[in-house]
């Protein structure tokens, strides 16, 4: 018998067809109801255009979009036969909002999601303050909003570098949203400070203290998510970035990795019409986002988590609780030392010089992102957007299950509701 | 001889632009009456406070938290939630002896019951909503605010939350504001977007939700023009709320995403009368609406003194010049970005030396949004009834193309600079 079960809270809606036998989820699958049909808006139009146009694929990850835009026309550029230089400046100042996004999201995510879920599925005291996610998530905004204008929907990057041209000012004052954004997180989340969790080497140091991350811990064990939500085990990076590794991660072991060998396929949902597609690597499914790309780096708290408890729902809930530390401190470093002097964008000829086709990939909260154009004397003649909810979200048959569909076979059906989200699902996205 | 005639005839043609393009920037902006005598504001005084009253009388639904009570708890002092309330009496265009009053409105805010829905949409406005913080009132408004369902934070899913869509429409039954989010996609009967265990299209549900509500206010440029997914070839047939919903009081806050400032604006107001604000013919709040970006624009100064940016990263960006040249559409964009501006006041796309792309307009995605000046592209008439300030540089300004951009920036055309005409 299959039961349909409507999920929200993913950026838009989804349905899962759960088969149930023996009160146990043995297939499900996955359809997305919606539909805009960005790509084929994007085509006839000037490849300038696309700066303004993907970031509002998403309200939430816009900003990833915005960055694989200018990376695929400077991609464009570089095809057509004209070198890009960016400048040190510029290029921190990218990374400097993308990773705010990042870790925005996460809170978002941590809060409003995944603790209220988590605290459904277990005995354990779990305190349900959703707001905190927000008001962590707003500052961080505000952190972009003065390089990108606003959040959500920036489109301060151009091909060459970006239109900000900030000032000591706005440098200090990222530095302190940032610093009461890091503040926050130790006092009202972590309960110890960030550099002592970044120096921890395994969830036994948790021993204790009293927190929000710490009762997330002990909740996810109470709930036996050490032991489920089982993927293929492999993992995968594209997105070149000061903080990433491009790899793909077999047990343990990494690979190199080029874009050309990602494809995407129609979803397979029988039950339903869905508008979304699978993505594939080699033509095989890999598992994208915080887990894979701290897997790829290598991160102690990581691969010792990984050991014990592989790529559990637990562990992917844990990776994307210590990507925020990791990237808060990251980022601090970042703003370190921006040469304010240097210029914002190196000039570059009128993109309708341009005739050419360019790839640009980033590592959006969820996994890679990639956009692949194809312009036409500036014009553009055709735009791909490959999501990564597409990657670890897709649905196939039960032969070639994709990442989410194996995490949630052999369930009950209310963990395997909850082991959906642990992907941290973007639905628009997924559609698009 | 033919020569000579030709010449003349194409000096007065562009004598005739010229001044065409002179009226539409030094036109007078404001169409917002900001003083409309004391007899007026008495009465709206009275009505507002008996409205007020009214309210206080009622229950709060179920178990909202009382902002009193959470103000204290949360260590907001009188004075900064004082200073808020005035800043808001100000954005309203209120006097100031309304500060009080407006005040109490947000204390009552519990008391209107608000559903959210999301339809084609990305889920922007929700998001932008959810960082508004300063200094810590938005938050809490949203905490106290009965803000009875949003698909994107509320914890209910599926069955659930259906069930808890049909028990806030029945129990505020013809009392609630609904919010609505995203476009209306009607391309395949409506299937290229669908709610709920039935699969019930996005229209559908929007026209069942509405049925009861006290008024619907259409977030962002998706709910209210059609936005992203109606720029050509609009391939799901997206339309506007306006042109789905007739005979139920509807209003317009576009943008993308629209400014909580604004949103959060159109709620007091409706608590503090009852009624919707002030609309223009776009059915926009005036409040918000009723002046240009140009208006108000921080880099004003430039543009009159005849300082443009000519290209990304040159001096005159390192110079904050204006934007108008590289492709800034504040001239006949109507909203409040550049006084409100955006994530409580942090910054603003022309903050960041990027023009703006006119994203409270209809149709922007085809008409405003792109990376060139106006005046180098073919562009058709705005369509509709649009109000006169918005015709004031209509139809003669946006017919031609090869238009010249004016005295001022023509004047500081980098010299040997090709000018291409239109796309």
């Amino acid at each position: 018998m299959i039961t349909k079960q409507l999920l929200e809270q993913i950026e838009g809606e989804a349905s899962v067809y759960f088969d149930i036998q023996n009160e146990k989820v043995a297939f499900a699958t996955v359809s997305f109801p919606h539909f805009r049909g960005m790509e084929s808006i994007l085509e006839g139009k000037n490849a300038l255009d696309s700066l303004v146009i993907t970031p509002r694929v998403c309200g939430i990850c816009g900003h990833a979009h915005l960055m694989a835009t200018v990376r695929a026309l400077e991609n464009a550029y570089k095809n057509g036969g004209y070198e890009i230089n960016l400048t040190q400046k510029s290029q921190k100042i990218r990374e400097f909002t993308l990773l705010m996004e990042m870790i925005q999201n996460h809170f978002k995510w941590l809060y409003m999601v995944i603790i209220p879920e988590l605290s459904k599925l277990t005995t354990l005291n779990l305190e349900n303050r959703p707001l905190k996610g927000a008001f962590a998530a707003s500052i961080a905004a505000k952190a972009i909003a003065l390089f990108g204008g606003q959040w959500p929907h920036s489109s301060y990057m151009v091909p060459g570098g970006v239109t900000a041209d900030p000032t000591h000012i706005e440098l200090l004052q990222a530095q302190n949203y940032l610093q009461e954004l890091i503040m926050f997180f130790e006092k009202e989340s972590l309960g110890f400070s960030l550099e002592t969790f970044l120096s921890f080497e395994s969830c036994k140091e948790f021993g204790g203290f009293d927190s929000d991350i710490v009762s997330l811990e002990a909740a996810l064990m109470d709930a036996q998510m050490h032991q489920k939500g089982f993927a293929y085990d492999r993992f995968f990076v594209m997105g070149e970035h000061g903080f990433s590794k491009v790899a793909k991660v077999k047990s343990t072991r990494t690979f190199g990795v080029e874009s050309k060998y990602i494809t995407t396929q129609a979803a397979y949902a029988p039950q339903a019409q869905s508008f979304a597609k699978n993505a594939l690597y080699k033509n095989a499914y890999y598992e994208t986002g915080p887990l894979a790309r701290l897997m790829a780096k290598g991160r102690p708290f990581v691969k010792n988590m990984h050991r014990r408890y592989k790529d559990s729902a637990y562990s992917r809930v844990m990776a994307r609780v210590y990507e925020i530390a990791s990237m808060l401190s990251y980022v601090q470093n970042l703003l370190k030392d921006i040469e304010i002097t240097q210029d914002s964008v190196t000039p570059l000829v009128d993109i309708k010089k341009i005739s050419a086709e360019g790839v640009g990939v980033v590592e959006a909260p969820r996994g890679p992102l990639v956009h692949r154009v194809k312009i036409e004397d500036g014009i553009i003649k055709k735009y791909e957007i490959i999501t990564p909810t597409q990657f670890n979200i897709g649905s196939s048959s039960l032969e070639k299950p994709t990442p989410v569909q194996m995490a949630m076979q052999g369930l009950s059906k209310e963990d395997a509701l909850f082991i959906f989200r642990t992907f941290d699902v973007c639905s628009v996205c997924t559609t698009h | 001889m033919n020569d000579y005639s030709f010449n003349v005839e194409k000096e007065w043609a562009m004598a005739d632009k010229i001044e065409g393009v002179k009226k539409l920037f030094t036109s007078n902006s404001a169409r917002v009456e900001t003083n409309r005598g004391e007899e007026f504001y008495e009465n709206l005084f009275e009505t507002c406070q008996s409205r007020i009253e009214e309210l206080k009388s009622l229950t709060p639904p179920k178990n909202r938290v009382d902002i009193d009570e959470f103000l204290e708890v949360q260590g907001v002092n009188r004075r900064d939630f004082m200073k808020w309330a005035s800043a808001v009496t100000g954005m309203l265009m209120l006097p100031a002896s309304f500060t009080p009053l407006v005040a109490d409105a947000a204390l009552l805010m519990n008391r209107a019951p608000v559903i959210w829905i999301e339809l084609s949409d990305c889920a922007g406005n929700t998001e932008a909503i959810l960082r508004s913080e300063g200094p810590k009132i938005d938050e809490i408004l949203l905490d106290v605010i009965s803000l009875e369902f949003n698909e994107t934070i509320m914890a209910a899913a599926g069955y659930q939350a259906e069930a808890q869509l049909e028990d806030a429409i029945e129990t505020f039954k013809d009392k609630y504001l609904l919010f609505v989010e995203g476009a209306v996609p009607m391309g395949i009967d409506g299937y290229y977007g669908t709610i709920g265990a039935e699969a019930e299209t996005m229209h559908d549900h929007l026209q069942r939700v509405a049925k009861h509500a006290a008024a619907i206010v259409a977030v962002g440029s998706c709910a209210t023009f059609g936005g992203v997914p109606a720029a050509a070839p609009n391939p799901t047939g997206a339309v506007g709320v306006m042109d789905v919903i007739k005979g139920k009081p509807l209003i317009n806050i576009p943008a993308c995403p629209a400014n909580p400032a604004n949103m959060v604006g159109v709620i007091i107001q409706y608590i503090l009368t009852g009624q919707i604000p002030e609309l223009d013919s776009l059915l926009r709040p005036k409040f918000a609406f009723g002046y240009r970006i140009h208006d108000n624009c921080e880099r004003r100064a430039h543009f009159d003194a005849g300082e443009f940016v000519e290209e990304w990263g040159d001096e005159g960006a390192k110079n904050n010049f204006c934007l108008y040249k590289v492709g800034c559409k504040g001239p006949m964009t109507f909203n409040n970005c550049s006084i409100v501006k955006y994530n409580d006041g942090v910054n603003w796309p022309v903050g960041v030396g990027r023009g703006c792309i006119g994203c409270s307009e209809p149709d922007f995605w085809d008409k405003y949004a792109y990376e060139r000046p106006m005046a180098n592209a073919h562009i058709k008439a705005p369509t509709g009834g649009v109000e006169k300030s918005v015709d004031e540089f209509g139809l003669g300004l946006l017919t031609a193309a090869g238009i010249g951009i004016g005295i001022h920036a023509v004047a500081s055309a980098v010299a040997g600079k090709k000018e291409e005409v239109g796309e």
